[in-house]
């Protein structure tokens, strides 16, 4: 009686396997056609609004470059990707696009590609200086310089005056938030001493955190001596003006900086509330690590990184059709 | 033969046989994880060879999650669940990181392994908070000690050579980690069936009372089961961050949930009494394939998700216990329609009485 049970549940949960099994056969099996496979080991994917589009653009653009690409996402966690890498490494592809989850994480990964003679561009966000020589190219923002150019708005909003500031960062240890804090830290200094940050959380790029910790530095610093905000990217810019209005203070006299120019950030400078962001283009950054991919297969010469501009974008600009937001 | 007192003297060692047989197959709980195991790995023979070509990848992958959820096994085992193990792999590596050379810092991960079971038994065992909530508390606490002792940052190890080397195969095509994690299971399978502290643990979560009427030291060998838990997640996070060269922070945020997805599978019951190291190796071995086979072929995370959620739905719902109990409502179910229609059977001559 028993036993009869225990097959019926061992029949059963191999036919619901073999079903889930035989939907991945359909919908996962592309062979590669004319030798261009390439592995794309991504930290997001669908999972994020960035990361959305960008991997529109990258499949788009993978599809007229001829390349069979194998996309992997690793959520951010160095330890998943280190082992996606050995995955790739081990189907041995004609280039691996790594866009690091950990910049310090990642010289395990590239010894190993190198040593299978697998070239590896990098996408989105660097690798550290001294592993630069193993990698063939990068291509994506340049996170430093977003921050600088944020930090270039807030100066010439304040004019000189004294300003204080409160800082939202980015992931805590992710390298897009080191790289836009130091940035941003670093050209107020140097730029204008005037501006003062009083305070700097980490609001992990989403907009409730944001929300929470811009809410604790007001209370900390006293609403009333803060006369700006910087915020390492727009959906973390729209969770501090949430803020600021929770509590009665009108966003509008303050001086509000971020990073993005996303659908969400552009119709804030849009109404005035964001005084200046950065423009990153998800779908430049996708498109772009496909073409750097297919420059480096197709043997041409690399040059520099290859940097998005970093445009900024203000009420001036806003509405131009060059700066129209795509994430 | 011809005597029938003979016969039944000849029947009856064969069917104890059988029985004693049978009795072995009903108490081990691995059943399920291997069935798993079997269809995965046919699945991945027949569209993605590459995964046993390329098996120190796909064991390395393994024993990723598999060493932490090692640990997990000997603490769900006596009933008690530790959701601090993916904080401890963290912290652990974050401390390693500030020693000034890599022995020191293995011996330090180690040691906050030690302190964060001792702590998480005492708030268990002394001040008798539900594990599930002192070691959800202990996950944040520990979490955020990582970041500020590495001030938020990735902090990259000195010897950077050795910890590449670390990432190296040593013994054929295996690596230090894979090593490490057999010997592991080698050890604890041995710990959990032949010492008696460690079969003392299933006692301790079987039936917590008569394990105390029965003189078993209960609070000690909990204080052993977090112990060793949390012993073994800092391990497994010093060989993270050996692997990595630098200790991250943030790393591990996957490692909690396929730690219990592997012990789960493998027939491990969360209420505590049965299940097996061998099972959570088995269940990891089937999820680590299974993860790499899907990579493989190209399968996006959140596709793989819904996969790993399917399985464990399914290991879940084809517990004996609550097949058990589905089987003995479906019976009961079909009894009261049974039941019901011998009563409409015998109903016409009873209403035809009166």
């Amino acid at each position: 009686m028993r036993s009869t049970r225990t097959m019926a549940a061992g029949v059963a949960l191999i036919a619901a396997v073999a079903a889930l099994t035989a939907g991945c056969g359909s919908g996962g099996g592309s062979a590669a056609a004319d030798g261009k496979k390439v592995y794309a080991l991504l930290p997001q994917g669908n999972d994020q609004p960035y990361g959305t589009e960008y991997l529109k653009a990258m499949k788009a653009q993978a599809k007229e470059d001829g390349i069979d690409l194998t996309i992997t996402n690793s959520q951010y966690d160095a330890d998943k990707q280190a082992s996606d890498c050995q995955v790739a490494v081990a189907a041995k592809p004609a280039l691996i696009i790594l866009w690091p989850a950990v910049a310090d994480t990642v010289r395990p990964c590239l010894e190993r590609a190198k040593a299978a003679n697998i070239p590896v561009t990098i996408t989105n966000s660097d690798v550290k200086e001294q592993d630069k020589s193993l990698t063939a190219g990068y291509s994506g923002p340049d996170t430093y310089g977003q921050g600088a150019a944020s930090a270039e708005i807030m100066c010439e909003l304040a004019g000189g005056k004294p300003t204080n500031i409160l800082e939202i960062e980015g992931l805590t240890g992710n390298t897009t938030a080191i790289n836009r804090k130091a940035g941003f830290d670093e050209t107020i200094a140097k730029n204008c001493p005037n501006v003062k940050i009083l305070a700097s959380q980490p609001g992990d790029w989403n907009k409730d955190d944001s929300q929470t910790v811009t809410s604790e530095m007001l209370t900390a610093a006293g609403a009333k001596n803060v006369q700006g905000i910087y915020a390492a990217d727009d959906t973390m810019v729209a969770g501090a003006i949430d803020a600021l209005q929770a509590r009665g203070v009108d966003p509008e006299p303050l001086l509000i900086t971020s990073i993005g120019n996303t659908k969400l950030g552009n119709p804030l400078v849009v109404n005035g509330e964001l005084d200046g962001t950065v423009f990153q283009s998800s779908a430049w950054d996708g498109e772009h690590a496909v073409i750097l991919a297919n420059d480096v297969l197709e043997g041409k010469e690399i040059g520099d990184d290859q940097f998005m501009p970093s445009v900024k974008v203000t009420a001036e600009n806003a509405t131009d059709p060059s700066v129209a937001p795509n994430w | 033969m011809t005597n029938p007192q003979s016969l039944n003297l000849g029947d009856a060692p064969a069917t104890t046989k059988a029985h004693r047989l049978r009795n072995v197959l009903r108490r081990r709980t691995e059943g399920r994880a291997v069935a798993l195991l079997a269809v995965v790995a046919v699945a991945a023979l027949v569209l993605e060879p590459l995964v046993f070509s390329a098996y120190p990848v796909t064991l390395s992958r393994v024993a990723l999650v598999g060493l932490v959820a090692l640990g997990l096994t000997v603490v769900i085992l006596m009933g008690e669940l530790d959701l601090s193990v993916a904080s401890t792999v963290v912290l652990a590596g974050v401390v390693m990181a500030q020693m000034p050379n890599i022995p020191l810092g293995i011996l330090a991960a180690l040691a906050t392994g030690v302190l964060v079971g001792l702590v998480n038994a005492f708030f268990v065992v002394k001040v008798g908070i539900n594990s599930f909530i002192a070691t959800l508390g202990m996950l944040f606490v520990l979490k955020g000690l990582a970041v500020v002792i590495s001030n938020s940052k990735p902090i990259p190890l000195d010897n950077i050579t050795f910890a590449i080397k670390f990432g190296l195969p040593l013994v054929g095509a295996l690596t230090p980690r894979i090593l490490i994690f057999a010997l592991a299971f080698v050890l604890l399978h041995l710990f959990l069936t032949r010492a008696r502290a460690g079969r003392e643990a299933f006692a301790v979560g079987g039936n917590r009372q008569a394990a105390r009427d029965a003189g078993i030291p209960v609070d000690r060998r909990l204080v052993t089961g977090f112990v060793m838990c949390g012993v073994i997640a800092a391990g497994a996070g010093a060989i993270d961050t050996l692997e990595r060269t630098a200790a991250d922070p943030t790393a591990g945020s996957t490692v909690l949930l396929s730690s219990f997805a592997a012990a789960i599978i493998g027939g491990v019951a969360l209420t505590g009494g049965r299940g097996s190291v061998l099972g959570t190796l088995i269940g990891a071995l089937s999820l680590g394939t299974l993860e790499v086979a899907l990579t493989l072929t190209g399968v996006q995370v959140d596709i793989q998700q819904i996969f790993i959620g399917g399985v464990l739905l399914l290991a879940v719902m084809t517990d004996p216990a609550s097949l058990r109990a589905a089987g003995s409502s479906i019976r009961t179910f079909v009894q009261g329609l049974r039941a019901r229609s011998t009563n409409r059977e015998l109903t016409p001559p009873n209403t035809s009485a009166p």
